[in-house]
């Protein structure tokens, strides 16, 4: 893994935290964003982070 | 390893064991009430009918705020008191006649409060036995007088576990006559004396007025007055719920970093702060109340912004702490320190999201404190916003993180499943985080509290979204809430039934990076700063409450009790004025 479980699941609870209030920071700006919209980005973003943080390291060679 | 604190001091570990025991108990009922009130208001499950809203109401507000927090303060500030000074109470038995008076009063006051759930309650006292006047219980709202006996009897043990703490610090001052007091010691008086200047009102408020009214020795009360001596003491009582939380941030928070506190003495400055400033700012709670004039209220409202410095250096130290930790840990660069921090820890993540809920409530709650903008928000649905991310996620949060470190310590046994707590603190951030976004949205297009029908028969126009769309966000933070509490309590169940295990924890606590010594003496002159504290309440209230008096009398212009259920043959005449009026 790339990432910690620990730090994957805070990075993806800050993740939906920040797409709820988005939302209606957006619409103070005249942005209106629909629930289904905000939840499919939301789910598609989680996606790829546990994608990207579930993938083995790869092997890097060592400099010496 | 140091020796856990059950082997050192088993008696007292059996009291704070006990205290804790009281304290989840109310967290499991409240948490049951709650996720009933999201999913009745929200109109998506009804179990109850709409006037037992107000049971649940009641007893959502006094098993968390006065129960769960309380209960858990005098464990904590047991602990505190006993590690900080290396020795128990002088007198054990005054001990527990303090954990028996705070459970007899909150049997007395939670046995009024569950029979509103009953179809026919009994008469008792002379009234019915009931008490759905929610945790403020403002006149002419009126509950049985056993509600109020409960409530007296609970603060008083409250009085008494201050004064055994007291006389432990003396009995430990005579023995080290140089020595400073020791900073979670100082924290544990310094707390207390802001309760018991603060409590004064709410004492005088009950035994003066609401009580005899109650038993029908007085005919009326004046509901500014009990009203204003209730705030006087209201918004200490929210510092009484926090306080305990910065002792955990400011004594066991660096700890877990991997570090140790920035300043003590910084430290001091706050808990004195509040000792100054939490009383003689209350009238802010009253912004909307008639009978008080604006000048009052905008002098309040001037106190109440000096309260922002104690939690500005809060904010500062304990980050600082934090940082010093992750350095310590071998955290680089201006903010990749925080990668070093232990986020696997429960306890530690617990009290660290709880302060970031902390930081953005306090935002919300320069709003309240704001004269004219309160006027927009006072008796709208953001007021109980602001209440979860502070008592409910700041205070609860902390502690439910803070038991993951200490219960441990305070049962020999080691944590159960470690990455179930870790599960429990982020879905309790989560749970937050949807609940009270919805709350602070609805607030501000108008949505009222305190009441199980807010939208009427109608639909706000709320400007983003949806009303349904609030409603569902809510019943869903109140779900993952729910699910989140029951987690903590099955956690701790499990841990206290872990025996034979050997706990993975180490409660020894390391000292300041700047110590006591970098601070002058005057700090801990207590008689000083109480002496200050009283000058300061006395010149906020004592014209005020005088107008008061002089206005609507000691005991008012003949106010009897408000009927919680009105008669609909009392009403008609009413309904049939009002269709007049508005045809006419």
């Amino acid at each position: 893994m790339r990432i910690s479980p620990p730090r994957l699941l805070l990075i993806v609870a800050f993740v939906l935290v920040v797409f709820l209030e988005a939302r209606t920071v957006l619409a103070f700006f005249g942005v209106a964003v629909s629930p289904l919209e905000s939840a499919i980005a939301a789910v598609a973003v989680i996606a790829v982070l546990v994608y990207w943080g579930t993938r083995p390291v790869d092997e890097e060679p060592t400099e010496e | 390893m140091s020796e856990l604190f059950v082997e050192k001091y088993p008696e007292q570990a059996r009291l704070i064991r006990l205290a804790f025991t009281a304290s989840f108990i109310a967290l499991g009922v409240g948490a049951v009430f709650g996720l009933l009130q999201a999913l009745h208001r929200t109109d998506i499950l009804r179990i109850v009918e709409s006037p037992t809203y107000y049971t649940l109401l009641t007893g959502h507000g006094v098993f968390l705020v006065v129960t769960f927090t309380i209960f858990f303060l005098v464990g904590l500030y047991q602990w505190a008191v006993t590690d900080s000074l290396d020795r128990g109470p002088v007198d054990p038995r005054v001990t527990w006649t303090w954990y028996g008076l705070m459970s007899a009063g909150t049997i007395i006051t939670a046995v009024t409060i569950l029979a509103g759930f009953l179809g026919d309650p009994p008469e008792v006292l002379g009234s019915e036995l009931s008490a759905d006047v929610l945790f403020t219980f403002y006149a002419p709202l009126q509950a049985n007088p056993l509600f109020y006996v409960g409530l007296v009897v609970f603060v008083v043990g409250t009085w008494l576990a201050g004064a055994d703490w007291f006389r432990t610090w003396l009995a430990w001052s005579r023995d080290n006559p140089d020595e400073r007091i020791p900073l979670p010691t100082f924290m544990v008086l310094t707390t207390m004396i802001m309760w018991y200047i603060s409590s004064i009102g709410v004492a005088i408020a009950i035994l003066a007025f609401i009580l005899p009214w109650s038993l029908a020795l007085t005919e009326s009360l004046n509901p500014t007055l009990t009203r204003t001596l209730f705030w006087y003491f209201g918004h200490a009582f929210v510092y009484f719920w926090l306080l305990p939380a910065y002792l955990l941030w400011y004594i066991v928070l660096p700890k877990l970093s991997g570090g140790r506190l920035f300043s003590d003495p910084l430290a001091r400055v706050v808990f004195i702060l509040f000792v100054l400033l939490s009383t003689p700012v209350g009238i802010h709670h009253q912004y909307l109340d008639p009978g008080i004039s604006e000048g009052f209220k905008f002098i309040a409202m001037t106190n109440t912004m000096f309260l922002l410095l104690p939690s500005l250096l809060t904010a500062f130290t304990v980050v600082a702490s934090m940082e010093h930790g992750a350095r310590q840990r071998g955290g680089e660069g201006t903010f990749n320190w925080l990668r070093a921090l232990p986020w696997r820890d429960p306890a530690f993540t617990g009290m660290a999201l709880a302060g970031i809920v902390f930081a953005f409530g306090g935002f919300t709650g320069i709003v309240n404190a704001g004269m004219n903008i309160n006027y927009l928000v006072h008796n709208s649905v953001w007021i109980p916003g602001h209440i979860h991310t502070q008592v409910g996620t700041a205070v609860a949060l902390t502690l439910m993180a803070g038991s993951y470190w200490l219960v441990p310590q305070l049962t020999g046994n080691r944590l159960v499943n470690r990455q179930a707590g870790l599960v429990q603190v982020v879905l309790w951030f989560l749970g937050i985080v949807f609940m009270t976004n919805s709350m602070y949205r609805a607030g501000l297009f108008g949505v009222p509290r305190r009441t199980a029908e807010p939208e009427y028969s109608f639909e706000y126009d709320i400007g983003v979204g949806s009303m349904a769309e609030l409603n569902v966000q809510l019943a869903l933070g109140g779900t993952l809430l729910f699910v989140s509490a029951m987690l903590f309590l099955g956690i701790m169940l499990l841990t206290a039934f872990n025996d034979d295990t050997e706990p993975l924890v180490d409660g020894t606590i390391p000292p300041a990076l700047s110590g006591p010594e970098d601070s002058p003496p005057v700090l801990d002159n207590l008689r000083l700063w109480i002496a200050i504290a009283l000058v300061l309440v006395v010149i906020a209230y004592i014209i005020p409450l005088a107008s008061i008096v002089d206005r609507g009398g000691l005991f008012g212009p003949d106010i009897g009790p408000f009927p919680v259920f009105v008669q609909i043959t009392d009403a008609i005449p009413t309904v049939f004025y009002s269709l007049g009026a508005l045809i006419a």
